[in-house]
């Protein structure tokens, strides 16, 4: 069997393990196990969507964002106003959410192209905020800091309707979850892919092949804004409720490290990551007020120990095993940081040079 | 009319030179080893949490003011020495993570320590008052805090410019290799980089407690008018970053008179014009200070 059936076998595993989960056997089942809730396993689907949203601009494409808590808020409030003010139905909510996240991205993604490197990070966290004091100040608009509770409607399709419960809620979500992960998967396996892979590896060489890498950099920003602002009109969908916060810089730095958690550049490490740290700090914070603490401790952690993620670690040794000593680099999803790409002063270098 | 904006103008300078003395710290330590520290605001409120504990065990203020900053380089230099130094030769996302981690534990614990409010911390009585100025009344804290930023700006491009420590930590942004082949300890200039931007943090720390109330939060607050200083005045000017950092305090103060709700946005529409015309920065050139 070939390790790439092996792969597909262990992903339709993954996703049937998702979906038993909930499943009661009598009095049993995997989630009262684990003292779990269902909307902390909806909760979890979404936040892999949101950091594969962070994946395929960090992962693939090599642009550190650390701002995709804007295009994940403004999901979570266009759905909300939508709902509140239009008195719209769930499926166009959902849209209206995720629309909202790409009109953002298709008007501030002209300037975070200006730069590349760690200024483009630094522009990603600062466009980034802009949102969260437009949500901030607009306060007859959107509740200001306290944020805004809305209902939420039914689902109607073509006259039938049913309400979300949370068991349902979460089936559905599995079922969106599915669909972009399918989309993922195609997406980074396309042509398109393709040369963002190779933008991460060398911009300055896919330019020379004659190539607009702004233009690609910016669909894939825009295709990574509509992923975060589903994600997170859906998780506005599923706590009936939107903040201020949501669209913050602390936001998008939990997007960053459940990605980085899991393995970047890879299809599943998101998941894997959100799994960890959705679960984690459930857990922990029902067990002690200073969860913040152990929260940052993993992601130092993470960092210095596990750089590659839990997924990228396994997967790595598994190309390794295969392969033998030394490892073929193209084995592995390049990453930025282990194919030699100039760090430090020299890339500040590079990166003013080029401009 | 005069009387109404004066006020606002001298007091958005004084925000202003807090933001360009962060965003010069933050500039510092990016420019030499590529590390978006998102724990500098962590280290400015510990400087100022370390004063408010000097101030109220019976030292004076003045003494605070010189000893709380030290001890916040001595523990931001052994944080870096420990945790940040691996992270060098990596992706700049790891220690740009890595920091982030450090600011959520920062805040945690200082809660822990210091409780989640803020705690009353003032200047001594000598700077309490006012000095007339003709047309306005103005603190004297705050024109004390200006000379003391003033002052220190001073002192830092005195150092950069005028001594050879200076000198290399200015030559290894342009090339840290070729320094290093040429016999310099390169660790060693990323130590007092790193030690410089923690004195800079620190004092704005001990000096901005007076003024905007020492609470957890309080760096992470001046963090991100910070990095768009930085954006504006143009990455590895000091020069940009002093003015850009006076330019959004002054767009502050004068939002916050004329259009209140949009005080905090206007420094964003600042970042947007600045890089639709010039998006290396006001002054940014290639490598740092030049």
């Amino acid at each position: 069997m070939s390790r790439q059936t092996q792969g597909y076998i262990a992903a339709i595993a993954a996703i049937a393990l998702l979906a038993i989960f909930p499943v009661k056997f009598g009095s049993f089942s995997l989630l009262s196990l684990l003292h779990l809730d269902v909307s902390i396993l909806s909760e979890m689907l979404l936040f892999a969507i949101a950091a594969m949203s962070v994946n395929l601009l960090l992962g693939y494409t090599g642009q550190m964002s650390f701002g995709n808590a804007a295009y994940f808020g403004l999901g979570a409030y266009g759905a909300g106003l939508s709902i509140h003010y239009l008195n719209v139905h769930f499926i166009a909510a959902t849209l209206i959410g995720t629309a909202a996240a790409i009109l953002g991205a298709l008007i501030i993604g002209p300037f975070l192209l200006r730069r590349r490197g760690i200024y483009f990070s630094l522009l990603t966290l600062a466009f980034g905020q802009v949102f969260y004091f437009i949500a901030y100040r607009a306060n007859q608009f959107t509740g200001g800091e306290d944020g805004m509770s809305f209902p939420r409607p039914y689902v109607g399709f073509a006259g039938w309707h049913t309400n979300l419960h949370e068991a349902t809620f979460y089936y559905l979500m599995l079922i969106v979850f599915v669909a972009v992960l399918t989309a993922f998967w195609l997406i980074v396996r396309s042509p398109f892919g393709r040369t963002l892979q190779a933008i991460r590896q060398n911009e300055l060489r896919v330019r020379y092949l004659g190539l607009d890498t702004n233009k690609f950099i910016y669909v894939a920003l825009v295709v990574s804004a509509a992923m975060a602002g589903l994600a997170g009109a859906l998780y506005g969908l599923l706590i009936m409720f939107a903040a201020p916060l949501m669209l913050d810089w602390h936001q998008s730095g939990d997007f960053v490290m459940i990605m980085i958690l899991g393995g970047a550049g890879t299809i599943w490490g998101p998941v894997v990551g959100s799994l960890i740290y959705v679960i984690g700090k459930d857990i922990i914070s029902t067990l002690t007020q200073t969860w913040q603490i152990y929260i940052g401790a993993l992601f130092v952690i993470c960092v210095l120990a596990f750089p590659r993620g839990l997924l990228g670690t396994l997967l790595h040794a598994i190309a390794r095993r295969d392969v033998g000593a030394p490892i073929v680099e193209d084995t592995m999803p390049h990453t930025a940081w282990e194919t030699g790409t100039p760090t430090g002063a020299a890339a500040v270098a590079v990166e003013q040079k080029e401009l | 009319m005069l009387a109404n904006v004066a006020p606002s103008v001298f007091n958005g300078l004084i925000l202003g030179a807090f933001y360009a003395f962060v965003a010069i710290g933050l500039s510092l330590i990016m420019n030499l080893t590529a590390t978006i520290n998102l724990a500098h605001g962590s280290f400015l409120t510990l400087a100022g949490y370390l004063a408010f504990t000097l101030v109220s065990k019976g030292t004076s203020f003045w003494f605070a003011l010189i000893l709380a900053p030290l001890l916040t380089v001595v523990v931001g230099v052994l944080v870096e020495r420990t945790l940040i130094v691996p992270l060098y030769k990596r992706d700049p996302m790891f220690s740009l993570l890595l920091t982030f981690g450090l600011a959520l534990i920062a805040e945690e614990v200082y809660r822990l320590i210091w409780g989640p409010n803020g705690v009353p911390f003032s200047a001594p009585g000598v700077l309490g008052g006012g000095i007339s100025l003709g047309f306005m009344q103005f603190p004297t804290l705050r024109l004390f805090i200006a000379l003391v930023l003033a002052v220190a700006m001073a002192l830092l491009a005195l150092f950069l410019w005028c001594t050879k420590f200076g000198l290399r930590l200015r030559a290894a942004v342009q090339d840290t290799e070729m320094i290093a082949a040429m016999g310099t300890n390169t660790q060693l200039l990323y130590m007092v980089n790193f030690a410089l931007g923690m004195a800079l943090a620190g004092l704005a720390g001990v000096l901005a407690s007076g003024l905007l109330g020492l609470s957890p939060t309080m760096g992470n607050s001046l963090l991100m008018p910070a990095f768009v200083v930085v954006i504006i005045g143009g990455m590895g000017s000091l020069f940009g970053s002093i003015v850009g950092g006076l330019l959004v305090g002054l767009a502050i103060s004068i939002t916050t008179l004329f259009i209140p709700a949009a005080n905090e946005i206007i420094m964003y529409i600042l970042m947007a014009v600045v890089l639709l015309i010039r998006p290396r920065g006001l002054f940014g050139t290639e490598g740092l200070f030049g």
